[in-house]
């Protein structure tokens, strides 16, 4: 049984780093600028999700209030290189490590708090930041930043010919949030927290520091929060409080992997691929006739998933494996 | 690190524990030898459970101390206590239902060992030993209530406790599953792990432990040899009313 078990973690590596090469090949046929920006958009929202998912869904402390740390990831990158001129690349590891720091001393006070109360405290303090930001003069205040655009480079990230470095980066860092659940998954601080979630007194018992696990597992979502929020900031290169720290960012992130199934490895990619097309489309087929349709036939399809597979999409894939048994 | 064999394993001194107005325990004062199994009876309300949870650090006592392997433990909290070899089961079992078997197991397994590969193959040994190998792949979710008190057993086992507190993981089961439960128990003793048990059903604790301890309403009553304690007027009068003590 040992052997099964790493068997199904070898295959989950082999499937992804499939995936992942048969989406590096993609934009070969596809040029059409539109589709591959909900290409880019899908991919961090994948990467998102799934860095998302790893407090929430495999420690189970829901947060909605994540926009926070994607806000914070985009403001660091821009006002570092605006203000100091620093190159996107080290805002973005600030912006992770800032992002990581905060997230622990806002897990102090909130980790003492349980279910739904946890989850109102994370959308509250998420509003306060952004109502901060709005008012603070020297980082642009509510008009936010523009981030000015000083030639094609890696070195400086920016590109403005072509979506395709994007593409790239938005892929690799996919691949890393998954890679890092992935790698979790199987540690120490994966038992440690689906037990947390599953039963803080028993997992008390057996030894968990219970507390302790939650600050690693906020930590380590919101240093990857972060960085999507830093690529997101050089991608759109105009950032403002709403558009970077906006409540349905917190939204966004959760839904892949609730639709696609909270806690699991694959659940937040499965979600984004579905979702995020499915948002960008119906937007522009019938959000520009009469605003709201597309919030109707997006919200209609969450109702529909969550009540006929309340596990998410992946379980679909377990309930073939059950039944082959 | 380690006190000396003749000390007893686990103490409690004078320990008090008032919820508000309510006293729970008052004055508990007991102790367990290295190797034995102490059943801990009383009925409902004496103050067991209440004992129990001072004894696994999840409430500090109001007053008192506890001794553990010869070191004051009275204010340390559950995971410390289970790092220095404290087990324990509870009475509604609290088994992580979205995980599998082997994948509860490895959690309590886990606190001695970092290697997971290591973690697993320990979870696998206790498993075998509690009798669950083969439903090691199922979710936890998916188990009888009579397995769902043997992975109980098994995860506080994996943390290779010295002493293991099983929280009435006798009652409710049908004779034969108490039996099963009875053997591994012994089991457990025989591998040198001390066991303090609550129990409610008198016949089938008994015959198992070596010495009983008698609650009543949060005060030690009597504490002995089993066959001792049951002829107890006291104990009788405690669990039966006066009127049955008169003719004992």
């Amino acid at each position: 049984m040992d052997t099964h078990f790493a068997q199904r973690r070898r295959r989950d590596l082999i499937v992804a780093g499939c995936l992942a090469v048969v989406a590096a090949l993609v934009p070969l046929f596809v040029k059409d600028v539109y589709v591959q920006n909900i290409m880019v958009l899908t991919l961090m929202y994948a990467a998102l999700s799934q860095s998302w998912n790893i407090l929430s869904g495999y420690c189970g402390q829901i947060s909605l209030g994540h926009a926070l740390y994607f806000g914070l990831g985009a403001y660091t990158t821009a006002l570092l290189f605006t203000k100091f001129g620093v190159l996107p690349w080290f805002g973005m590891l600030a912006g992770g490590a800032i992002s990581a720091v905060i997230a622990m001393a806002l897990g102090y006070p909130c980790f003492r708090l349980r279910g739904h109360y946890f989850v109102i405290a994370t959308i509250v303090i998420a509003e306060i930041a952004l109502v901060l930001i709005q008012n603070w003069d020297w980082a642009g205040a509510a008009l936010g930043i523009d981030i000015p655009v000083r030639g094609d480079s890696w070195l400086k990230f920016q590109f403005t010919r072509s979506k395709l470095p994007y593409f790239y980066f938005a892929l690799a860092l996919a691949c890393i949030a998954w890679f890092v659940t992935w790698w979790l998954e199987d540690s120490k601080w994966g038992y440690w927290w689906r037990a947390v979630k599953d039963n803080p007194d028993a997992a008390e018992s057996l030894g968990v520091v219970v507390f302790n696990s939650k600050m690693g597992a906020a930590a380590v979502s919101a240093f990857l929060v972060a960085v999507g929020g830093s690529f997101y900031a050089q991608f759109v290169s105009y950032i403002d409080p709403e558009s970077v720290m906006g409540f349905q960012f917190s939204l966004l992130m959760a839904l892949p992997a609730v639709l696609g199934g909270i806690g699991t490895l694959w659940g937040p990619v499965l979600g984004a691929v579905i979702l995020i097309p499915l948002t960008e489309l119906t937007r522009s087929f019938i959000g520009g006739s009469g605003r709201g349709v597309d919030l109707i036939v997006y919200g209609a399809l969450i109702v529909v998933i969550s009540l006929a597979l309340p596990r998410g999409l992946v379980s679909v894939f377990s309930w073939r494996k059950e039944a082959a048994r | 690190m380690t006190a000396s064999p003749q000390t007893p394993l686990l103490e409690t001194r004078g320990v008090w524990q008032r919820f508000g107005g309510l006293v729970a325990n008052s004055d508990v004062s007991i102790s367990v030898g290295r190797g034995e199994i102490v059943g801990l009876i009383g009925p409902n309300g004496a103050g067991k459970s209440t004992l129990f949870n001072l004894i696994a650090g999840v409430l500090p006592p109001t007053q008192g101390s506890i001794i553990f392997d010869g070191e004051d433990v009275t204010r340390l909290p559950a995971a410390e206590r289970c790092q220095r070899g404290v087990g324990r089961t509870f009475q509604v079992v609290k088994s992580f239902e979205t995980m599998t078997v082997i994948d509860n197991v490895i959690v309590g397994a886990l606190i001695r060992n970092t290697k997971m590969r290591i973690a697993r193959q320990k979870a696998y040994e206790v498993l075998e030993f509690c009798g669950l190998a083969a439903r090691a792949d199922k979710l936890a979710a998916d188990l009888v209530p009579s397995e769902k008190r043997r992975l109980e057993v098994a995860r506080a086992l994996a943390t290779e406790p010295k002493l293991l507190l099983l929280d009435e993981v006798l009652t409710g089961l049908t004779p034969v599953e108490a039996q099963t439960g009875v053997e591994l128990v012994r089991k457990v003793r025989a591998t040198g792990v001390t066991v303090l048990m609550v129990e409610h059903v008198m016949e089938i604790v008994m015959p198992l432990v070596d010495r009983a301890i008698v609650l009543n309403l949060g005060k030690v009553l009597v504490e002995g040899k089993p066959t001792e304690v049951v002829r107890n007027p006291e104990v009788i009068s405690a669990y039966l009313g006066d009127r049955h003590a008169v003719g004992a």
